[in-house]
């Protein structure tokens, strides 16, 4: 019998791994694993996560800046195989001398000046540059716009959310100066890149197309423009790159939509004329365009989404952003009619990054479907993004967004065991409440009378860090049954205990009369009175009057606890303050407390003073 | 200005044939004129009819057949006023949105400005609100009907495959999908996926353990170990063979030469004998 051998099968090196990592389901009670390290780093709330987050990347940019700047330390290699990446960069030129071998080697190590001196040198020797090469330092100088590839630098101030900031390894490139460029725009007048364009013997489609995109990068678009109408004189042909770049200059170049969007056809009547096939990305740049178009950009932007189809390119994420923008960002639209198209063709694929802007799409819907207040295309929305590796395009800001903004529209639309559910699941794992999403969670709860979680939410807003005058109020709007206001007064002292812990000496002003108030119910109707006094005096310091209801509920529990002391201290203050309940409180305590002689005798001497308002000898003045 | 004087001259003439429309008492809708000229209503107006006629006479052709085809015509624009008459308002926004509003004052730009902000504004420079047709004409937007710009025709294979071919990726390629790759790189979520991360740099080894991994060799381990057949040129007695045996024995126990320098050692051995031969003759 024949024994057949199986073939061997060969495996991809990380099978293994994925295989394993496939296994791990995110666990809801943990950080993110980047702060699994020291519990003490584990941060609390969105601006920490942030902060922590950066600072581990740039630890990282630290040491490779190290290893960078001193390479003499770090050149043993002990580990076999030798692991290059952890070893310093030979970035030195090895080719000396003037020649045009040493310029490629330069502008390869992407050495800016060191390139257009080297050029300039050549020059004067009157060694003449090949085009290409020429060509070449165009695209370097293009690229950086005079300025030096600079290494990244993950500073907090620097962040915006268009760079993935957490993810640095990733990025070996220099930042590109863009805002610099933008702001350098006026500058570019005498730069490197145009004198060497215009000091070329011969010039070809290349070099115009190049210092095209270079224009419209470092925010010249004018120029771009001319430098087109140039290069059609010279009846050159753009590649799609540059019609990309002139399609996104052109709400620089006109200001009326129309005119947009007629220029926008020029282009694609050049590019048809010129034979050159348009990609994902024209029509990407082209829809980005009419998003600053108005009525013109509603009116244009399914047969642009119809040409994509004709032409078989299939539309990514940035193309559905784009779209959502268009129809739905700065309208009073109430239709749901495209969003639910766009997530039937996105809850179908599995998408792969294509364009920058694809991160902004799950952002964007999410914002979407609240405005629409449509909790089912949130659902399919959530669907699409966790299916395969589309959570990837949310980076930990965007992520935050996204969830708060579910989260919002959760608790305005579903039930609350719904919403509780999700707030177990998701935070602090996934995401961290803003303040907002805590206040429709309390709302939520509200509306669902569920009050009792209110302390368990409170101690996540101690973590979080939130202002408590809200949930205060919230929680001293009405009478709850016994525990509950155990509870409520419990909390109310740690908020009290926080607040005063701030700042010692003036600790009193920061309390508002709101707050006290309700601090003093929540204390009246848990039975506390000796807190409920101590808060009650307060008031003085902060000078204001306590309202009707406050002392009404203090004195109801001074009534309850037995104290008549602490309800003719009340009556004190009220008359001292020249209110016109005191009266009314003094006949109460008459009545509903088995007062002693003394006693009756204070309580008689208080006289209210309804016409004094001035302040007495009671009150010290701070 | 032209456009404004040109504008206004039109509303006085719809205005004007709103008006003579009543008179004839015809429908109230606001008649739609495409042509400017001729007066119309249900039936043919009998001045029209007799205005053909009068042509009709002063031509010197055939009267009966001019007249006949004057009508014709008068009615064939009537026909096509009636059929866009019905599509009456939508005829107005199309003559409105055509026409180019003056470029206004700075002050008026400034305003402008801040209405683009606003919601209204909904065309620039045309204060029109946002289409009070837009609920129902938006609810019929969609993505499956509309048609296409026809601008581009679509590639044929043969000029796609000779678009493909690449030149060198320039600094621009090179950047652009490095901004690509790092949209979807996200921190690892859990241990498994930092080792995935790691592996991909090349800083954790690659499973299942090669441990051959990085080391570039040519020879396979029995060329390393086995160097007897070496030992051909060596005479097969004597003190010279165990010698050798011995050196033969170090080098295949050393893992830091290669194939090539144990060979060369053992040549080295031959030579030398070879030269002390003489002497070791006399021995």
């Amino acid at each position: 019998e024949e024994i057949v051998l199986p073939r061997k099968k060969t495996w991809d090196k990380l099978a293994v791994l994925q295989t394993l990592a496939s296994t791990v389901k995110r666990d809801p009670t943990a950080a993110h694993y980047m702060f699994q390290d020291d519990p003490f780093l584990i941060p609390r709330n969105a601006a920490s996560f942030r902060l922590f987050s950066l600072s581990k990347e740039s630890g990282r940019n630290a040491a490779k800046f190290i290893i960078k700047q001193f390479p003499q330390y770090f050149d043993k290699t002990f580990s076999e195989p030798n692991i290059p990446c952890l070893m310093p960069e030979t970035l030195t030129p090895q080719i000396e001398g003037v020649s045009e071998e040493a310029l490629k080697e330069r502008i390869h190590l992407r050495m800016v000046k060191e390139s257009v001196d080297l050029f300039d040198q050549l020059l004067q020797a009157g060694s003449p540059v090949s085009l290409e090469t020429t060509n070449s330092l165009l695209d370097l100088l293009c690229f950086y716009g005079d300025g030096e590839p600079t290494p990244e630098k993950q500073e907090e101030e620097k962040q915006d959310l268009e760079e993935t900031e957490v993810n640095a390894s990733e990025q070996k490139a220099p930042k590109r100066q863009v805002q610099r460029g933008l702001q350098a725009a006026g500058s570019r007048e005498n730069n490197n890149a145009e004198r060497i364009f215009k000091i070329m013997p011969e010039r070809n489609a290349h070099s115009y197309c190049t210092m095209i995109r270079g224009m419209v990068k470092h925010g010249a678009p004018a120029k771009a423009h001319d430098m087109y109408i140039e290069l059609l004189n010279e009846r050159h042909k753009a590649d799609v790159h540059t019609f990309n770049a002139l399609i996104t200059a052109i709400p620089y170049l006109k200001e009326r939509f129309l005119e947009r969007w007629e220029l926008a056809k020029v282009f694609l009547n050049h590019m048809a004329q010129q034979d050159v096939q348009p990609n994902l990305l024209t029509f990407n740049a082209l829809l980005k365009t009419l998003r600053r178009c108005g009525g013109v950009g509603r009116n244009t932007a399914i047969s642009v989404i119809k040409e994509m189809e004709a032409l078989g390119i299939e539309p990514s994420l940035a193309t559905y952003d784009h779209l959502l923008s268009i129809f739905y960002r700065g309208v009073d639209l109430h239709s749901s009619g495209i969003i639910s198209e766009v997530l039937n063709d996105v809850e179908k694929r599995n998408f792969t990054p294509q364009d920058p802007d694809d991160a902004n799409f799950f952002v964007t819907a999410m914002q979407v479907c609240c405005d629409l207040k449509d909790i089912k295309l949130a659902y399919q929305l959530n669907k699409a993004m966790e299916k395969g590796d589309n959570w990837k395009f949310l980076d930990v800001d965007r992520l935050n967004v996204y969830w708060s903004r579910f989260f919002s529209l959760l608790c305005m639309m579903e039930q609350i065991d719904v919403v509780l559910k999700w707030y177990k699941e998701m935070s602090p794992s996934l995401f961290y409440p803003t303040p907002k999403n805590i206040l429709d969670l309390l709302q939520a709860l509200d509306a669902a009378n569920h009050l009792e979680m209110i302390p368990s939410v409170w101690e996540d807003m101690k973590q979080l860090g939130f202002s408590k005058k809200k949930l205060l109020a919230l929680m001293s709007r009405e009478q709850h049954p016994e525990e509950v206001q155990l509870v409520f007064a419990r909390c109310a002292e740690d908020i009290r205990a926080v607040q005063e812990q701030t700042r010692r000496e003036q600790a009193a002003l920061d309390w508002s009369s709101s707050m006290l108030g309700s601090v003093v119910l929540l204390f009246s109707r848990a039975g506390r009175t000796q807190d409920a006094w101590t808060m009650m005096e307060r008031f003085q310091q902060i000078s204001r009057i306590p309202t009707g209801e406050v002392m009404d509920e203090f004195l109801n529990c001074a009534v309850r606890t037995n104290c008549p002391d602490e309800a003719i201290k009340l009556v004190k203050l009220a008359a001292s303050l020249g209110l016109p309940s005191s009266q009314r409180l003094k006949s109460r305590t008459e009545k509903e407390f088995e007062l002693s002689e003394k006693q009756k005798t204070t309580l008689g001497s208080i006289k209210s003073d309804g016409d004094s308002s001035d302040s007495d000898s009671d009150s010290d003045s701070d | 200005m032209k456009v404004e004087v040109s504008y206004r001259k039109k509303l006085q003439q719809l205005k004007a044939h709103e008006m003579e429309k009543e008179g004839m008492g015809s429908e109230g809708a606001v008649p739609q004129r495409t042509t400017k000229d001729i007066q119309r209503g249900k039936p043919l107006n009998p001045e029209l009819v007799e205005a053909a006629a009068a042509v009709a006479s002063s031509l010197p052709l055939n009267k009966q057949q001019t007249e006949s085809e004057l009508l014709a015509q008068l009615r064939r624009h009537e026909e096509t006023t009636d059929r866009q008459r019905k599509g009456g308002t939508i005829n107005i926004r199309n003559v409105l949105s055509e026409m180019a509003v003056k470029r206004q004052s700075p002050a008026q730009r400034g305003v402008r400005v801040s209405n683009r902000i606003s919601l209204e504004l909904d065309e620039d420079g045309q204060r029109i609100k946002p289409e009070r047709l837009s609920p129902q004409s938006f609810d019929s937007r969609s993505l499956k009907r509309g048609r296409r710009l026809n601008i581009f025709a679509k590639a044929s294979p043969e000029t796609e495959n000779a678009l493909k071919t690449v030149s060198l990726p320039t600094i621009w390629d090179l950047e652009f999908a490095k901004e690509i790759a790092a949209i979807t790189a996200q921190p690892p979520r859990n241990g498994f996926e930092e080792m995935i991360q790691w592996t991909k740099e090349g800083i954790l080894w690659e499973y299942p353990i090669d441990n051959e991994a990085g080391m570039e060799d040519d020879a396979e381990f029995h060329e390393h170990i086995f160097l007897d057949k070496h030992l051909e040129g060596f005479p097969k007695q004597g003190p010279i063979r165990h010698f050798m045996e011995l050196v033969i024995c170090g080098l295949s126990k050393n893992p830091y030469l290669s194939v090539k320098q144990k060979v060369e050692h053992i040549e080295w051995f031959q030579k030398y004998f070879e030269e002390k031969k003489e002497f070791l003759q006399e021995i």
